[in-house]
């Protein structure tokens, strides 16, 4: 199907792709979000993508695509098609423009965030970091093996400091959560 | 000696202490003093904690780079995953409005990122700090004869604008580490594949993982070296899984490159932890059995 982007005045259409812009400023707030801007789909990216060689159904051109016609909602579903991608960074590589279609991938994975939906796998990890300050948490089971090598005991991780950056400042932009209002200092 | 502070990341302290000590075994040997970082986090991870927020991924990371800053020491890892996270906030922190937004979270804490530490892969402090030569003459036991197929994995050459460590499309680093042990380094077609770790599908790695591992088996490589414990885990219980549920035979034991250091400089086998491995590294038993023959060993 040929779809043209036109301004959102234009009448409805089923051929045509009303561009959402609140969806573009809300990627753009993001960390790097706003340089999907910047690609010209020349489809560089794809060629050496090991998500795209594997799945048909992945392609960073078109993630990129969807993004400049902000219908990037599609990709904000449960089990996103986002979460195939392998973060190997070759696609940053090969970028001309210098987009970095792995950080715009990840930023809409910071979208998917805001509005609560990971994959479980996902969710757990990011806990366990929340919750100790690793991704790969103590036990006495791993000091022992560690004393093994002559290696002394892990040291818990200062969670008062960690827990004090998590908390969002007002003035980052995107949907934080209400929790933000009450921010430390920003 | 030249002073460097250690961040060991997550993975490699809890779940491989093996890696740890052969770390803190053959850097002092070739000059480094391991200078370790007290209070340090998770780096945190470039795929999960990053996908969630990555504002406050880059706060945690540089409260993770201050801790260096403090000691007025450049930053090493052992962790490709940690070396991404670092390296990017460095690079993503040379902007000033960034950089800001950062430190405000990190004057919460009473900390200021001023972006003082360099961050280096442990890899590229041995090539530049050290030298391939000074690796060599740290040998004991030369790997002679041991056909090494190598990994570089995806977060040490990329993004090579960010990371500046070798050229991504015909890398030569770990080749020449490897060889400095008197071994063969070899390179399977797909080297340049990725672990397919950070991938949330059961399906698309164990493909992707299919592929890297045939052309493996056609070099006839001993072993699969690498330098990345999330890679490692891929290619240990991971390729045994890869193997029954395509029901091929790959079986080439993955090694991190400072356990084979360590074994070349003399650490006995048994030492090492193999035996904690699915696929156990046992080419080397032969290379022991002959260096004990001559009277070679010195750990």
């Amino acid at each position: 199907m040929r779809v043209v982007a036109v301004s959102e005045t234009t009448a409805d259409n089923e051929q045509v792709v009303r561009i959402n812009f609140d969806f573009r400023r809300e990627l753009a707030a993001k960390v790097e979000g706003h340089l999907a801007g910047y690609c010209y789909q020349c489809g560089a990216c794809v060629g050496d993508c090991p998500a795209a060689t594997y799945n048909r159904d992945f392609n960073p051109r078109e993630i990129m695509l969807k993004i400049l016609y902000g219908l990037g909602e599609e990709l904000l579903v449960k089990d996103s098609l986002l979460w195939q991608c392998t973060n190997c960074y070759n696609c940053h590589e090969r970028c001309p423009q210098e987009v970095k279609p792995v950080e715009v991938i990840i930023s809409l994975k910071n979208m998917l965030a805001d509005r609560g939906i990971y994959p479980e796998a996902v969710q757990k990890i990011i806990q366990t970091f929340e919750e100790t300050g690793r991704t790969a948490p103590l036990n006495p089971a791993v000091d022992r093996q560690r004393e093994r090598f002559g290696l002394p005991p892990l040291r818990p991780v200062p969670m008062d400091e960690i827990r004090a950056l998590l908390e969002p400042a007002p003035a980052d932009g995107g949907t934080a959560p209400p929790a933000a209002e009450r921010g430390g200092p920003a | 000696m030249k002073r460097y502070a250690f961040f060991p990341g997550c993975l490699i302290p809890a779940r491989h202490p093996a890696m740890e000590f052969a770390i803190r075994y053959t850097l002092p040997r070739l000059g480094i003093e391991v200078v370790d970082l007290e209070g340090a986090s998770c780096c945190p991870d470039p795929i999960y904690f990053k996908s969630k927020d990555k504002l406050a991924w880059l706060a945690v990371a540089a409260r993770n780079l201050t801790l260096a800053e403090d000691l007025g020491l450049d930053v090493f890892t052992s962790c490709s995953g940690c070396t991404a996270t670092l390296a990017e906030t460095y690079h993503l922190l040379q902007d000033a409005t960034l950089r800001e937004k950062v430190n405000q979270r990190l004057r919460r804490i009473g900390r200021e990122y001023r972006g003082t530490s360099r961050v280096r892969h442990i890899a590229t402090l041995v090539r530049d700090e050290v030298g391939y030569e000074a690796v060599r003459q740290s040998v004991v036991r030369p790997l002679a004869g041991l056909r090494v197929a190598v990994h570089y994995g995806c977060h040490l050459l990329k993004p090579s604008r960010v990371m500046q460590v070798d050229d991504p499309n015909d890398p030569s680093v770990l080749e020449n580490l490897v060889a400095a042990l008197g071994a063969t380094p070899v390179r399977h077609r797909h080297w340049y594949l990725c672990c397919g770790k950070a991938c949330q599908s059961e399906e698309l790695p164990a493909r992707m993982m299919r592929d890297l591992l045939r052309t493996v088996n056609e070099e006839r490589a001993d072993l699969l070296c690498m330098i990345c414990p999330t890679c490692f885990g891929q290619f240990d219980f991971g390729q045994l899984k890869v193997a029954r549920q395509f029901g091929e035979d790959f079986h080439t034991a993955p090694i991190y490159y400072f356990l084979l250091l360590a074994f070349a400089q003399g650490v006995p086998y048994e030492k090492l932890g193999f035996e904690r491995q699915r696929l156990k590294p046992e080419c080397l038993l032969r290379l022991e059995s002959q260096a004990a023959g001559s009277g070679a060993v010195g750990a």
